[in-house]
């Protein structure tokens, strides 16, 4: 026999039941269970108050018709609000906007500089910014480039009106070096290559050295689509007893496979730069179309990615080493070259630009 | 360098398919910039390789690859002309009733000069002839000048041919040209020389640019009976120097100023000769004269097969290194731990062990060079603090809202001008590419304005741009620095409300929060930089040293770089190298929490507008004893109920001691000693 117990626990159920109704079919899923002539909650329910103990009927009718009005009721209102789709007078649009503080943007050319540095860094390489002003000796003459030598050309350069007095980023911190510090030169143009940097690095330190070299370079090009007068280059050495072409090969490898996939495919072919002997270019499968072929990649299915070599003894003797004892290897490229593969940026004149709408396609 | 493959065959016995010969020299480090017809591959050759620069070149270098006979229809001119030239002294010849003369005057420039002479009859070349050199991309003259551009092309050695009848005196002197002389090259052009350039004069005036271009008044012409064939040897950096200095390049002067064989040329013109006659063009008369008064052999190198595995990681079988020197045309002789190699005057660029390993290597295969990687010996060096301070400012400010701008570093004169140190004008460079890239910047605040009328001309009217990098001076050289521009909204339009616009402390508040990240304590002055609004500029200091400006872009400037009147745009630069070294990056040293409990004060003053509320702080800090630990304007009112000229100010004034809890009576004081402060110093006048 029901008990008002009974009735109290039919209404906590009910309630839970609507408060899960937030839309029309669960709602009449609701009002079927429990106002159905037959089988209904309700239905049931009376049908039990009629057969309870007569002292009992009239309190627990009256109990059970109060419910049965209050179903009734909250399942009209909660009805007719659904059909409005009109919302709870405190609740708010919670797909607004949020205020926001604006975000903004690293340079693609800072984010791809970033995984550089970290690759390296991971590698046990220091991090160096040269003078963006160079002396020629540093630029040219240290890297086995005299003057008139032919390979200048391929580094054609703006030289300054006057000499400025050289105040860069470029003494590397601690001198371990205990041979003669260089004669001060002031500057006479803008680097070619972040290479004088090594140069500077090596005058100060003894090997074994390990550093990445990376910054702004300048070369007399009229902007195009791959070229602009100046660019982002990064360089690496590593000098110590035993270094080999094997080492050169493992470690851009490794670099490559970092910061491409890990699948990347590699080739090297000889090629020539006055600073190092061997020397040689790395390509890497077109990430474009896999090494199948297509216009980026002039059907090759191969891109070129690297500029590399041994150090030249050359190189080793003008800043004081042992070229009996110590060889080396040194790499270096486009910080641009990497980021234009990377993003998929088909003209190099966007990073310059400083268009936000290309800008904020990046990540923060 | 364009090379026809079927030329390439009368010298190798190749029957691979035009492919496969481009692939296989590429491998060997001859780049293939494209293959023509199936027919010719085009190559381009690395500035260390002259040599080849020609079909000889390429064919010794195909045959090593190949591993097939070298047929040269020439005598190898390394091994005999040391002997065969060295005749020391000019030598006037008289030829069968033709004569020249011919002598070095600058024998430094021009170490040796041969010369030949020829009946000609001035005509086409046959066909075959004039198919080559079109295949090669020359383009056909005459049967005399083709047969010089097929000896070019075939051997790597320029040659050129006088009308000797035009030739005054009938002869030929290398020497520095006069001081005014002057030349009309071939291709028209009136030159004037000097006397560091080569000239090569008859007896009167220079009739060519050594080893650059021929002149025009000597030139082989359809009635040209008899020619002079020149076949020398200049000094690269003089013919370097001559031709940038002329802005003259040829297909001689690529080759002469790369280095040529200095042992050749008497090979060139007997080979010249020989294909006169063949196509029945002429006939030589007499033998060549060669002016040579220092021959110069091979050099000799020893190469250790110890170093092949040192330098490159992986051993080279012996019969390899001998067959690849040899194939190449090094004369090779074994020797206790390796081999003594002579090395051929046309490899210019073999001077030492290690080029010759290189030479082992492209022949060996790069690709059979395994794959290591180096061990690491010792922990990398801790980062360079001034890159890690860049990298935080990089983030601090692309947390406020700007993004990262990279612009020139060399720009408009115009541009640079108003944003120079005072008295100071922009690095000029000597030779700009264009107006537009004329001085080194002096900050890097005129890029970034550009950066701001770029994106404003795309309709964006929010921009914030911000930029590290250097800047120059004649005085100070490079100088690192961070500069930002803010333009539009200061707060975000939203749909809430609550939008306006950027105003100059909104600028600051940037200012300001990269203060507190580089843990800098920044102050702020009245500025008259000449690139800001008076009064609405600040100079940024720490301490005595300034680091800064921040302030509203004068409008002429903002305009004349195209941005739209009204715009107000706000910047700001800071100084990295001065921050750098007012504040080296030293570890935190944490206080101890406060343990006592604070008392706030308010006092709002009223103010003569011209009194800068930094100085309001700085004499309540004189006088407020140590427990005043923390001090804010909340408010600044000027209007109804204040006097004309002044002003109204409100700070929060914050008390603790750290070893007691204070009293009123404590603060009390002290709020009254500074309230006397501000009134005698001031003429504040409480509110
Ligand atoms: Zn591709």
């Amino acid at each position: 026999m029901p008990e008002a117990a009974d009735i109290d626990r039919l209404r906590a159920e009910f309630e839970a039941a609507l408060a899960g109704a937030a839309t029309e079919p669960t709602l009449r899923e609701v009002r079927d269970r429990y106002l159905a002539r037959k089988g209904g909650v309700i239905a049931a329910l009376m049908k039990a108050v009629s057969g309870a103990a007569p002292a009992d009927r009239p309190v627990l009718g009256k109990l059970a018709n109060q419910f049965k009005h209050d179903v009734e009721e909250a399942i009209e209102a909660r009805r007719a609000s659904l059909e409005s789709g009109r919302p709870a007078a405190d609740s708010v649009d919670v797909t607004l906007p949020g205020r926001q503080a604006p975000l903004g943007h690293l340079h693609p050319l800072t984010l791809v500089r970033q995984q550089i540095e970290s690759i390296f860094s991971r590698m046990g390489y220091e991090i160096l910014e040269g003078p963006e002003v160079e002396d020629d000796y540093h630029n040219f003459e240290a890297l086995n480039m005299p003057p008139e030598h032919p390979a200048r050309d391929m580094q054609d350069t703006f030289f300054l009106a006057n000499p400025v007095p050289q105040t860069g980023l470029g003494t590397p911190g601690t001198r371990t070096s205990t041979r003669p510090a260089p004669p001060d030169r002031p500057a006479t143009l803008l680097r070619t290559h972040t290479s004088a940097m090594q140069i500077r690095y090596m005058e100060a330190h003894e090997p074994p050295v390990r550093i990445v070299a990376i910054g702004k370079v300048f070369r007399r090009d009229n902007p195009d689509l791959t070229h602009t007068p100046m660019f982002h280059q990064f360089e690496g050495l590593l000098v110590d007893d035993g270094v080999t072409f094997a080492d050169l090969k493992g470690t851009l490898t490794a670099f490559v496979r970092e910061i491409f996939a890990p699948d990347t495919k590699v080739m090297f072919r000889p090629s020539f730069f006055p600073y190092t002997e061997p020397s040689a270019e790395m390509f890497i499968g077109c990430v474009f179309c896999a090494g199948a072929g297509c216009p980026v990649c002039k059907r090759t299915g191969w891109l070129e990615i690297l500029g590399s070599g041994m150090v030249h003894p050359s190189v080793l003797e003008a800043v004081g080493y042992d070229a009996e004892r110590y060889s080396g290897f040194a790499f270096g490229t486009g910080i641009e070259r990497v980021a234009m593969l990377k993003y998929g940026v088909d003209d190099i004149r966007l990073f310059y630009e400083n268009d936000l709408r290309f800008l904020e396609q990046f990540s923060f | 360098m364009k090379l026809l493959v079927s030329w390439l065959r009368d010298f190798v016995d190749l029957r691979q398919p035009v492919a496969e010969v481009a692939s296989t020299l590429s491998m060997c480090g001859f780049e293939v910039a494209g293959i023509e017809a199936d027919e010719v591959i085009d190559f381009e050759i690395t500035a260390n390789r002259p040599d080849c620069l020609s079909v000889a070149g390429l064919a010794r270098e195909a045959a090593t690859a190949f591993d097939v006979p070298l047929r040269l229809p020439w005598a190898d001119p390394a091994g005999h002309s040391v002997t065969s030239g060295a005749r020391a002294v000019p030598t006037p010849s008289r030829i069968d009733g033709e004569r020249i003369s011919v002598s070095i005057e600058a024998p430094d420039l021009c170490p040796r000069y041969a010369a030949a002479l020829a009946e000609v009859t001035i005509g086409p070349s046959p066909d075959w002839l004039a198919a080559r050199l079109t295949a090669a991309g020359v383009r056909p003259i005459n049967n005399v000048v083709d047969v010089t551009n097929y000896v070019l092309l075939e051997i790597g050695h320029p040659l050129h041919a006088f009308d000797l009848e035009r030739l005054d005196g009938r002869r030929l002197c290398a020497r520095r040209a006069r001081p005014g002389e002057r030349i009309r090259t071939l291709d028209g052009e009136a030159r004037a020389l000097d006397p560091e350039m080569l000239v090569i004069a008859d007896g009167s005036s220079a009739q060519a640019v050594a080893g650059v271009m021929g002149g025009a008044a000597s030139e082989v012409w359809s009635g040209t009976r008899v020619i002079a064939l020149e076949s020398a040897y200049f000094k690269p950096a003089s013919v370097r120097r001559t031709s940038k200095r002329l802005g003259l390049k040829s297909e001689a002067s690529t080759r002469f100023e790369r280095g040529t064989d200095i042992n050749v040329p008497v090979v060139a013109l007997e080979r010249a000769c020989s294909l006169l006659e063949r196509i029945g063009a002429g006939r030589p008369v007499g033998a060549p004269i060669d002016v040579y008064p220092a021959p110069r052999g091979p050099v000799d190198l020893t190469l250790r097969r110890e170093r092949i595995d040192w330098l490159l990681g992986v051993g080279v079988d012996d019969g390899e290194v001998a067959r690849i020197l040899t194939g190449l045309g090094f004369a090779v002789t074994g020797v206790p731990g390796g081999w003594r190699v002579s090395v051929p005057t046309r490899r210019v660029d073999v001077l030492r062990e290690a080029d010759l390993i290189e030479e082992v290597a492209r022949h060996f295969g790069y690709d059979k060079v395994p794959s290591h990687f180096p061990p690491l010996r010792a922990v990398a060096p801790r980062p360079d603090p001034r890159m890690a301070r860049k990298a935080l400012v990089r983030h601090v400010l692309a947390a406020a809202g700007f993004s990262e701008a990279v612009s020139w570093t060399f720009i408009d004169a115009a541009d640079a001008a108003p944003f120079a140190g005072p008295g100071e004008a922009p690095v000029p460079l000597a030779y700009p590419l264009s107006e537009k890239f004329a001085v080194l910047r002096p900050s890097l605040l005129p890029g970034l304005v550009d950066g701001v009328a770029h994106n404003r001309r795309h309709q964006i009217r929010d921009v914030r741009l911000f930029e590290v990098g250097a800047s120059f001076s004649a005085a100070e050289g490079e100088r690192h620095r961070v500069a930002f521009a803010l333009t539009g909204a200061g707060v975000m339009e939203h749909w809430g409300g609550g939008m306006r616009p950027a105003d100059f402390f909104d600028a600051v508040g940037v200012v300001e929060r990269l203060g507190e990240a580089l843990a800098l304590p920044l102050r702020f002055a009245d500025s008259t930089a000449s690139c800001l609004v008076p009064g609405r500029a600040a100079a940024v200091s720490v301490g005595e040293t300034t680091v800064g400006a921040v302030g509203l872009l004068v409008p002429a400037e903002s305009e004349r770089r195209g941005l739209p009147g009204g715009d107000e745009i706000f910047v700001a630069e800071l100084d990295l190298d001065a921050i750098d070294r007012l504040a080296p990056i030293a570890d935190t040293e944490v206080r101890a929490l406060p343990r006592f409990p604070s008392i706030v004060r308010d006092i709002s003053v009223v103010i003569d507008e011209r009194l800068r509320s930094q100085q309001v702080r700085e004499t309540i800090q004189r006088v407020a004893p140590a427990t005043l630990v923390g001090m804010r304007e909340f408010d600044r009112y000027k209007g109804q109920g204040i006097p004309e000229g002044r002003y109204s100010l409100s700070l929060r004034l914050t008390f603790r001691a750290s070893d007691r809890t204070l009293t009123d009576a404590d603060v009390q004081e002290a709020m009254e000693r500074i309230m006397a402060a501000l009134a005698t110093e001031h003429g504040a006048i409480q509110r």
